[in-house]
């Protein structure tokens, strides 16, 4: 057992030298506009910072204005431990809302809200509705905001382009492609190798009939 | 998964209560790991944002649950190679008879642990890309981009080395050292603490020496509890070589496994921005789910002093006891605990 012990120990050594160096969960320090502040102008960005560096890409960061609204605008950048979305020009008066979902450098994703208020309509509002009345709110800024007509589809589909690029970088490489060649190949070798001796394992353990079945992929969860 | 032969039906009524022990300790910490699981991410999911496209629930609660599967193959690979250690080699004609119904076994869930591993990893790129059915590129460039990815994936490679190793047991049996088999076992749940949480801080290699002490710790404790219980109870002259061995292994286990636990939480929660200790053990999710694994910690103390003071003497003196019931007990905890680790892993510390 002791003898165990030191190898144990050796192996947890060897693994935290190799391992890789501090990868962290965010936590959403602060933010331009700030949560819950009230400012007269329209931002022409946000700015979400948070306590260490996010990763790139997978970012999303929208602006939702009152009646439903999008007002993100561009695409989003990361610098650092800041993600910056700009701001198409804001509507009517009233409570905007920051949603974001950013990859932490820990590899999980966090999501959170921040909101900020609009005291004096922008001009979005102004420029389509002069009286700027809240009931045709949604009608007024819908025009407002051209750029992120249909924001939700476009971040996907950049980052879909990205990773099939560095997907098509990678199998130029022979990297991803031949390692997943390689890894195959020896997961058959193994999967026939279990095949075989439980087979020829169930002879010698015919007292215990419980011997599992020799498909252990079957037992996928 | 059926483990244990059907007792023949004249057996008697002592080995038909160990067969049913057997069958409740395998249902019982497979369903509390799974109960566990999903109320934990149930009470600590994503906050959802509005306008940005959420895993669904197909994502949100299988991912922990394959991810929880994971380890619960993994204590078992690890309970069944350890088990050699345990029984000794002294007496092959005694522990040769288990050891050749547990080595396959062995093989079989170590490809249970690589198989959920990689499914593991498959389901959290689904979980970044929100929408989408996760295409190989994108599971890729998950693996190349994010650590845990990579942690996953050098996990189901000790897995399946541990399957290759297991095999070559089945079929040389004994000569191929015990040591080799469980080191490589342990190996695999190395990087598991890494698809965890982790601070920035100079304390960062410290709480993950905490974190890896813990993991090992709590595997070789299941683990151990798991394969003497299921296959070592029938025969009382080897139980009574067995469970003393076991029990010191334990002792151990449970104090590391404590201490590790406490000093990781705790620190990973003091060195969160934002985080207030104490107030946060009871206003976070992630508080919450501490609070629980203490709570689970302490509910296994009495039993465990229970089969170590009291069972663990007669259990030396060949009598007849009822310790299988008593582990079932003490693995429907551990499972629940395991539950609750995996959604703590998930959770948003803050």
């Amino acid at each position: 057992m002791r003898r165990l012990l030191t190898a144990l120990m050796l192996a947890g050594a060897t693994l935290l030298i190799a391992a890789p160096p501090a990868q962290a969960h965010n936590v959403l320090t602060g933010s331009d506009p700030k949560d819950g502040a009230t400012i007269a102008e329209g931002p022409s960005k946000i700015t979400l910072e948070f306590d260490q560096p996010v990763r790139q890409g997978f970012s999303q960061v929208t602006v939702i204005g009152p009646g439903g609204a999008r007002f993100e605008q561009g695409k989003v950048s990361v610098n650092g431990p800041k993600v910056t979305m700009g701001v198409a020009p804001l509507g009517s008066a009233g409570k905007y809302v920051v949603g974001y979902r950013v990859l932490s450098s820990d590899g999980h994703p966090i999501s959170g809200t921040i909101d900020f208020t609009l005291s004096e309509d922008g001009p979005a509002a102004t420029g389509a509705q002069p009286a700027a009345s809240t009931g045709p709110d949604a009608e007024s800024t819908e025009p407002a905001a051209p750029a992120p007509a249909n924001p939700p589809a476009d971040p996907p589909a950049d980052s879909n382009a990205a990773l099939s690029a560095q997907a098509a970088e990678a199998a130029q490489n022979g990297g991803a492609s031949m390692a997943v060649l390689w890894v195959g190949a020896a997961l058959v070798l193994l999967l026939i190798g279990t095949v075989v001796a439980l087979r020829r394992a169930k002879p010698a353990a015919s007292a215990s009939p419980g011997t599992p079945s020799p498909a252990p992929g079957g037992e996928s969860a | 998964m059926t483990l244990t032969a059907d007792p023949p039906a004249e057996a008697s009524p002592d080995v038909r209560r160990l067969a049913t022990a057997r069958r409740l300790i395998v249902f019982g910490l497979i369903s509390s790991t799974v109960v566990a699981v999903l109320i934990g991410s149930a009470f600590t999911g994503e906050e959802p944002a509005p306008g940005i496209p959420m895993p669904g629930p197909f994502v949100v609660y299988g991912l922990p649950v394959v991810r929880a599967m994971i380890d619960l193959a993994a204590v078992a690979v690890v309970g069944l190679t350890v088990l050699p250690k345990l029984l000794g080699f002294g007496d092959p004609s005694r522990t040769e008879p288990v050891m050749s119904r547990v080595r396959p076994l062995a093989v079989s869930l170590a490809w249970v642990w690589a198989l959920c591993a990689l499914v593991t990893i498959v389901f959290q790129a689904a979980e970044l890309n929100p929408g989408q059915v996760p295409s190989i590129g994108t599971v890729v460039d998950y693996v190349s981009s994010v650590g845990a990815g990579q942690g996953l994936l050098f996990s189901t490679a000790c897995a399946l080395a541990s399957a290759g190793i297991g095999l070559l047991a089945v079929r040389f049996g004994e000569s191929v050292p015990a040591e080799l088999r469980i080191v490589i076992a342990l190996f695999g749940l190395l990087p598991i603490p890494v698809t965890g949480h982790a601070v920035d801080s100079v304390w960062h290699d410290p709480i993950m020496i905490s974190m890896e002490l813990h993991v090992l710790g709590a595997a070789l404790w299941t683990g151990g509890l798991l394969a003497v219980m299921l296959f070592v109870t029938a025969d009382r002259e080897l139980l009574a070589t067995t469970l003393p061995k076991f029990s010191r292994l334990a002792t151990l286990c449970l104090v590391v496994v404590s201490l590790s636990g406490l000093i990781s939480g705790l620190s990973t929660m003091a060195l969160t921005p934002g985080v207030e200790l104490p107030g946060a053990i009871v206003t976070t999710g992630y508080g919450w789910l501490l609070v629980a694994k203490v709570v689970f910690t302490l509910m296994l103390l009495p039993i465990a002093a229970h089969i170590r003071y009291r069972l663990l003497p007669r259990v030396e003196r060949r009598e007849g006891t009822a310790v299988a019931m008593w582990a079932v007990a003490e693995l429907v905890i551990m499972g629940a605990a395991y539950g609750v680790a995996v959604a703590l892993t998930r959770a948003p510390v803050g």
